[in-house]
């Protein structure tokens, strides 16, 4: 194992490919969508682009993560797949140019079609939808692009993209996935479909870096430990931030930006910032050391004012300690590309939100 | 907005229940909060339920004093216990106010090492609250009480020190204009109880800034006579400990008598929404905590078997004493009796 996957970090030539992809879902991880009740449902489909509002950070992380690969001289795609139906597709592009969004693509769930066909089962399932999808937009995607995927808690965004990054990587077969997909009994035609996209796979890699679940709905963290340390559930989008500044796919500009959007949108305040980044150091997604650069940046944009003398020396003596330990220990820390035990998260997830 | 310092690891259900209290008050309000205690313990329970991470932090420390622990051995044994590091941030400004649910005595004396008296103040005084019947609308269906364990004697200028700072906390939590304050005695002449309090007795009459209503009998304790009633530590205690184990002997009688009886099965069967109201009513859980009065900095002390409902609301108590500035209102009071 290297240092660098001992100490939780993607391996640097992950990074350094000639592209990656940034994968996102819409409702709830980027859009602000309520649809708790009827009435807030019925008034989707009648909103322009300007009633739809974003997440506090994302346009400016989507923008920072295109920035931040051209600086690197890698090509940036950015994709949305979304579970509602191409008939809110106008809005949806009116409000993506309204936050300056560049994107590559972008695909609707046709429950029109599913509707005349009187599949109904389609309408409500998106497990097979999403994965079948991911696997088709992968095979006319880039060649050997790297991924970070973008969902949330409400549906199945976590269980969905760890089987897509197992897919990738030729940890899940063709036949493991079938048997999971009929055990979650996802409708058949999906299931066949996403069978042979499986199995049309050429080549398997370690493609997904990062898998980030937006905990819109406060799901406990703790829920998602069976999901690995790929995956880094976060509370808001400076979390995922610093998580992504951390792996080396956002600068030290971009941080400041993230953060200015969830204050002036918001109403955050510098303990806020801190806090959150506090949260993540406890929850092992982000290290001591990193943390102490965040709050350099932030301080530097006089987005956070400096912590008691004592606690800095407390912060900063800890972040030594990490250093050295890192540097001695040979396993400590989470692996990126985990064995998942997908049988009990169909336990623990099998249903959730569908 | 307040910084409040909660004592993770002190009360009977602790950590698992002042934990959640944090979690649920950090979804319910925008208070900032600091969990004091074993950072590991504390952020694997916060893994398990849903929280906001914007309004917690947390505060390393590796030891608590246990409830049953002798208070002044355990403070000088261990010197970085929750209570201690709490307190010390609360003199230190890190924070505005501490809640805890720990050891009373250790408790009051964390308080008493780290806090400063305000200027007069000879002895700080420990408060509590109770339920007790409703006698004017509007009033606060719990009572305040106080000393109830920080002196054991007093002397009559403190009694009355007592009677402002309890005056001004019952106006500013219970939102009575002027809550009526009553000197337990053992009756209700003004020449009763001995030189100590008819003195006590004298010099609160005296005092336009309060709305004396003279002596209070035990009898009157529950009846909503007073808002805030005020004894020495001793006799507070005594009359506190009292009211809790009549509540808890009369629910065993009762019990008892139903698994006894048939008759009083179906009649505490037909009974029991009332019952179950009046249990609602007097619960601790909503009043959440007391304060520690007579210090600059503020510490709430929450009762012993706080669950998370009730470390909750004991948070927004001390918020809400932080926010309408209830030590430097005990200290202008104060200042102008001088």
């Amino acid at each position: 194992m290297s240092e660098e996957q001992a100490s939780g970090r993607p391996p640097k030539e992950a990074i350094e490919r000639a592209a990656i992809t940034f994968r996102w879902d819409l409702d709830k991880t980027y859009l602000r969508t309520q649809f708790e009740s009827l009435r807030q449902m019925v008034k989707i489909p009648f909103e322009a682009g300007s009633d739809k509002v974003h997440l506090p950070g994302v346009p400016q992380l989507i923008q920072a993560l295109r920035r931040c690969a051209a600086a690197r001289a890698q090509r940036p795609f950015v994709f949305f797949l979304s579970a509602s139906p191409p008939q809110i597709g106008n809005a949806i592009r009116q409000k993506l140019e309204l936050d300056g969004i560049d994107y590559d693509g972008i695909i609707f769930k046709d429950q029109l079609r599913n509707l005349v066909r009187g599949r109904w089962r389609s309408l409500r399932e998106h497990l097979g939808y999403k994965l079948g999808e991911l696997l088709e937009s992968r095979r006319l995607g880039p060649a050997a692009s790297r991924e970070v995927l973008f969902g949330d808690d409400w549906e199945s965004d976590p269980l969905i993209y760890s089987m897509y990054a197992d897919i990738l990587a030729g940890r899940l077969t063709a036949e493991a996935t079938d048997t999971l997909l009929r055990t979650l009994e996802v409708e058949r035609g999906a299931i066949a479909r996403v069978t042979r996209a499986v199995e049309a796979l050429e080549e398997h890699a370690e493609v997904v870096l990062r898998i980030y679940i937006n905990l819109e709905k406060r799901t406990p963290p703790g829920r998602f430990h069976i999901f690995g340390s790929r995956l880094v559930p976060a509370f808001n989008y400076f979390q995922t931030g610093a998580s992504l500044f951390e792996i080396g796919l956002l600068d030290e500009e971009a941080l400041p930006a993230i953060a200015s959007a969830l204050v002036d949108e918001a109403g955050w305040t510098g303990d806020r910032l801190r806090n959150s980044l506090d949260d993540l150091v406890r929850r092992g997604h982000l290290r001591l050391s990193s943390r102490t650069r965040v709050i350099r940046v932030l301080q530097r944009a006089g987005l956070a004012t400096p912590a008691p003398h004592d606690a800095m020396l407390r912060a900063r003596l800890r972040a030594a300690f990490e250093r050295l330990q890192a540097r001695w220990s040979r396993t400590a820390g989470p692996v990126d590309a985990p064995v998942l035990d997908y049988e009990r998260i169909l336990r623990e997830w099998a249903g959730r939100g569908e | 907005m307040p910084r409040i310092a909660v004592d993770a690891m002190g009360g009977d259900f602790a950590p698992e229940e002042i934990v959640r209290g944090v979690a649920q008050a950090s979804l319910e309000s925008d208070i900032q909060m600091v969990l004091v205690g074993a950072a590991d313990k504390i952020q694997a329970l916060l893994d398990a339920g849903p929280y906001n991470p914007e309004l917690i932090s947390v505060r390393h420390c590796s030891s608590a004093i246990g409830m049953a622990e002798d208070p002044r051995e355990a403070m000088r044994a261990k010197r970085d216990a929750s209570i201690t590091v709490a307190a010390r941030m609360v003199a230190s400004g890190e924070a505005d106010a501490m809640v805890s649910a720990g050891n009373t005595g250790a408790c009051v004396l964390a308080a008493a090492k780290n806090f400063k008296l305000i200027r007069g103040v000879k002895k700080a005084a420990l408060a509590s609250v109770f339920p007790r019947q409703t006698d004017y609308p509007g009033q606060d269906m719990f009572g305040l009480l106080l000393d109830v364990g920080a002196t054991i004697r007093c002397d009559a200028i403190e009694l009355t020190q007592f009677a402002v700072m309890g005056s001004a906390y019952a106006r500013r939590i219970s939102k009575v204009a002027s809550p009526r304050v009553g000197l337990l005695n053992m009756g209700s002449e003004e020449s009763k109880g001995g030189d100590v309090l008819v003195e006590a007795h004298r010099r609160m009459k005296s005092l336009p800034a309060l709305n004396f209503v003279g002596n209070i009998e035990g009898n009157d304790v529950a009846t909503g006579k007073a808002d805030v009633i005020i004894a020495e530590g001793l006799l507070g205690n005594v009359v506190l400990k009292l009211i809790e184990g009549i509540g808890e002997v009369a629910a065993t009688v009762a019990t008892q008598a139903a698994q006894d009886n048939w008759r009083w099965r179906i009649g505490m069967a037909m009974l029991s929404t009332g019952i179950s109201r009046m249990r609602d009513l007097a619960d601790f859980r909503t009043y959440g905590g007391a304060p520690i009065l007579g210090f600059e900095s503020l510490c709430i002390k929450a009762h012993g078997r706080s669950t998370a409902p009730a470390v909750s609301n004991a948070i927004k108590v001390a918020a809400k004493a932080v926010r309408d500035r209830i030590s430097p209102e005990i200290a202008e009071t104060l200042a102008q009796i001088r």
